[in-house]
This record gives C-alpha cells, structure tokens and sequence, in this order.
C-alpha cells in the first residue's frame, strides 16, 4: 500500500547520480546573476508590474520632455487627472457597456455550449452546420455590425446581439473539441456498457468538457467587450464606445485614453470572473 | 461442454483496395470456461484487434466469434473490459467508478455495493473508496478499473495488456492482485499481453500470434499447479518455459519483418 501511494511514486527516492545531475541543472553555477535574482527571491508579479510601471514612465517623459501635443500623447498624469475630474461621467457611461457585455456574454455561453452538443450528438446537424461555421469563421464579422444597427435600431438589442453574433464562435469551437476530446477507450467501455449515444454526451462528453470551454470562454469575453464597443462606436448615445467617440471627436484625447483605461479595467474584471469561475469548476470535478 | 469463447476463422481486414491490411488472418480457439488464457505477441500482431471483436466493440471481416454459445455481434453485459489506461471518469470517486457500470445497466445500487466493497478490498484498495482518479496512482488506477469490470460479475473478462503503462515493479504487484482476483471470481479471462513472464506467470494456456499474416501460430499450456505464487518465477522449469515462448515469439517476429518490407 505504502509504495503504491502517488507521493511515494513520483518523488521520495532518487538515486544519487540523478540527484547530482539535478543539481548540475538547477543550481547557482551556469545561470546569470539577473536570472536568478528575478525568478528566485521576487514574487512572480513584480517583473510584469515593474515593466510596465517604466513603460508609463517612459510614456510621461516623452510627452513632457518631447514637448508634444496633449491632443497627440497626453501624460499618463493627465490621463489620471481626467478619470478622477470625470469619474461620475465615465462611470455613467461605464454600466451600460459592462452591462451589455455580460448580457452578451452570458447569452452566448449556453448558445455555444448547446449549439456544440448538437453538433457532436447528431451527425446529420454537423454535416449541415460545421462547414458553414467554419465559413462564418472566415468572414471579417466587425464588418457586419452597421447591418445589425438596421436589422435592430440604435437601442441595446442590436449591440447585445452584434455582440453575441462574434463572441459565441470560440464558444462553440472550443466546446465542440472538448465534447470530442474523449479517450478511445473510455468511448469502447462505454459502449460496452450499452450507453446510449445521448447518454455518452451527457455523461461522459459534457463532464470531461469543461477545461475547453473555459479556454473557449476566455477568448469569447474579450470578443464580447469589442462587439459592445464598436456597436457604440457606430451609433450610441452611451457607453464607453461612445465617450471615447466624443472625446476623440473632441481632440480630448485624455479623456478617451482614460475611457480606455476603464475599458481595460472592466475587460481585466470579466476576464478574471471567468478564471474564478474555472478555478471553481476544476476543483469541483478534479480534473489534473 | 461448450467453450465459453470460441473464435473460429476469425478474419480482419482494414481498408479496401491496395491499401488493405489484414491484421487478423483465420484465428481459430477457444477457452474453456474458467480458463485463464493469455494471447502473447510483438506489438502490431493483431492481438489487441482480436480482444476487440470478442468484446463486441471491432466489427469482423470473416469468420464467427461465440461467447456463451451464440454469435457476438455488439457488446454484451456479461463481458467485463479492462484497458491498457484505466479510463476512470474524474470526476467520480473511486468507488463511484466501480458503481458506473451498475448505474448504466440499471441494475440495483445496494445489491452491488457489498461486492464493490469486497473488490476494493481485495485489490487492497478500501481505504481509498472515496478518493478521486487524481488522487490515485496509476497502479492503484488500474486496480479501480479491475474492480470496475469485476462489478456487475461478467462470465467473461477480457484484458487489453491492462498493465503495460505500469513501472515494472507496480507491475509486479498487479500480477499478484490478478492472481488473488482469479483465485476468487475463477472467471473466464482472455488477456493480451507482450509480456512473456507475465503471461507465464497468470496464464492456464498461452496462445502465441504472429506470422504473416498474423494468426495464433502456437498454443502453449501452463504446466504450474494453482493456487499460484509469485515466487514460481524463480523456478528452472518457469525459465525453461519463457525460453520455448520467447523462441516462438522471435520466429514470430522474423515472419512479421518480412511482411513489413512488403508492404512498405
């Protein structure tokens, strides 16, 4: 029993040439003094943290410096000083996008999930479907977002489902693979325990899935902030799409760099709801 | 009698035209009922594609396969299947697994859960029942997925070189948990392997593919008295016999070398 549990396996003994060799590898003596400093003794978010702080910096004294235009670079100060003199008003126009956002994101999560499912469980709906996905895939879908403002008027709905229209197709493909990610024989015994083709996706498909369409996920909620932000764009009388659309016609560039910086904000905070949600799942059912 | 399996002629190509390849060519056995028979060749011999047809899961070009007395043609709930990975669902517990076939044939949960209990047990796995695939090594893995065809108590129990991703020495210990699982149920077991000790040490008959094309080209009986110990490895008599097998493997092989340069 003791020799048999997974700690015992993978790592308690190794034999002493193993060992040296290792350390031959893992030690101080070929690596740079740069390299170990920063993967070693600093926590793994300082670098990226740090690189971006000098990008900043760098930024602020090129347009102090330089001597250029606000309306061409403004500082990052300046850009600071707009988000804190105009918070209210780019809050305002903040809930709608990140509103519209999530409703296009959580509408697109079980159409590509269920969309995928048919596709894997019946033959006849992938011959008819797949191709013209792929086909969908190819085209420059920003390009359609003026039709959806006719089809649907200026009001959320066309933007919500412009917005679905882009951000689902990841969902989709990522899930469709994940469904067909099953092991040969994992697929032989249940056929051999005389499991329905129903019962294989909804026992066995769909459970093993979930690491994919979290991957797909993660691609799909970015695409959705950008369906929100170019049907803003186009016609809008909110939303951070159309502040920076104002601003910029404004030569404020300030304020659309800081409408930016909120994008960003808001696009991190998504993101990270989808890591937490797929934290959550993993643990729930153990995949490794 | 009648045998539990009998193959008779059993014939399988892939693919049609120039590009055919006959991995089974007119493979005739049988095993008795309570038999212990492994089928030992290289690897590419076809031996795995003719577990497969018994199981129900390969279709067949030629040739019949009967198992209990009537025509295989689809799997079969008195065919229990243990493959080369262990194909845990992980998600599910240890002893949810050992209960997956139960729940998929609707049979009664309670009544099977005394056995489950007992296998586990018997593959000295009790004390990990509530523990996830992640959680398990893959010898330990391997074991769950014995108990697992053992559950719903199959006539029959085809094993697909069940041990062959294992490290030698858990290797070892599956032998003589197979041993004492065999000892217990006596069931009906066909089992694949490249393992010429391995098949020596489990075996009742040892049935030799290869050739080209490949079929059984030997069938060997296991002369040692059961129950069996690990031990009887060391004997001279168990040398002498995986000398005679790994003779008929080698002149095995050399026939398939040939038919690899024909067809490229």
């Amino acid at each position: 029993m003791a020799d048999d549990s997974p700690n015992s396996l993978s790592s308690s003994y190794s034999p002493p040439l193993a060992q040296g060799r290792r350390a031959g590898v893992r030690g101080p003596g070929p690596r740079s003094a740069l390299t170990s400093l920063f993967s070693s003794q600093v926590p793994a978010f300082v670098l990226p943290i740090a690189t971006a702080f000098l990008f900043l910096l760098a930024w602020q004294g090129i347009s102090v410096l330089g001597n250029i235009s606000p309306t061409i670079l403004p500082p990052p100060t300046m850009v600071l000083e707009q988000l804190t003199e105009n918070f209210h008003l780019i809050m305002k126009h903040t809930y709608p996008t990140t509103v519209e956002t999530m409703a296009a994101f959580g509408i697109s999560i079980p159409l590509g999930i269920v969309l995928a499912g048919l596709l894997v469980y019946s033959t006849a709906a992938q011959q008819a479907l797949y191709p013209n996905i792929i086909f969908f895939q190819l085209i420059p879908k920003i390009a359609l977002a003026p039709l959806f403002i006719v089809w649907l008027g200026t009001g959320p709905s066309s933007r919500i489902t412009f917005s679905v229209f882009i951000c689902f197709f990841p969902i989709l493909i990522a899930t469709a693979a994940g469904l067909r990610a099953v092991e040969t024989n994992m697929l032989r015994l249940c056929r051999s325990l005389r499991m329905s083709e129903w019962q294989v996706l909804i026992r066995i498909r769909f459970p093993t899935s979930p690491p994919y369409i979290f991957s797909g996920m993660k691609v799909s909620v970015t695409l959705a902030i950008i369906g929100i932000v170019v049907g803003e764009f186009i016609a809008s009388q909110e939303g951070l799409g159309y502040l920076i659309q104002f601003a910029s016609s404004r030569q404020q560039t300030d304020l659309a760099l800081a409408c930016i910086a909120v994008l960003c904000v808001v696009g991190l905070a998504l993101y990270g709801l989808v890591v937490a949600a797929e934290k959550v799942v993993t643990a729930l059912y153990d995949f490794r | 009698m009648q045998p539990e399996i009998s193959c008779e002629r059993v014939r399988k190509i892939y693919g049609q035209g120039a590009s055919a390849f006959e991995a089974v060519h007119a493979a005739t056995f049988s095993v008795e009922k309570g038999e212990f028979v492994s089928l030992l060749g290289p690897s590419g011999c076809g031996k795995s594609t003719l577990l497969m047809i018994i199981a129900g899961l390969e279709s067949i070009t030629d040739g019949r396969v009967l198992a209990g007395g009537t025509p295989v043609d689809e799997p079969r709930a008195e065919i229990g299947i243990v493959f080369q990975d262990a194909t845990l669902l992980p998600w599910k517990t240890a002893l949810q697994n050992i209960m997956f076939p139960i729940e998929m044939m609707h049979r009664s949960r309670a009544a099977h859960l005394d056995r489950a209990t007992e296998l586990l047990r018997l593959v000295g796995l009790h004390e990990a029942a509530n523990r996830r695939p992640g959680q398990l090594s893959g010898g330990m893995k391997q074991r769950v997925s014995l108990c697992r065809a053992l559950i719903a108590d199959p006539a029959i129990l085809l094993m697909d070189e069940p041990f062959s991703a294992l490290d030698a020495i858990t290797r070892d210990d599956m032998n003589i948990v197979l041993l004492a699982l065999w000892e217990r149920y006596r069931k009906t077991v066909l089992f694949v392997t490249h393992s010429i000790r391995e098949a020596a040490l489990l075996s009742d008959r040892i049935l030799i593919m290869g050739g080209s094309p490949s079929t059984i080209i030997a069938d060997i009986k296991v002369p040692f008295a059961r129950p069996r110990h690990f031990t009887i490895g060391e004997t001279a008599q168990f040398n002498e016999l995986c000398t005679a097998l790994r003779d008929e493997i080698t002149k095995a092989r050399t026939a398939q070398m040939h038919r690899d340069t024909e067809h490229g």
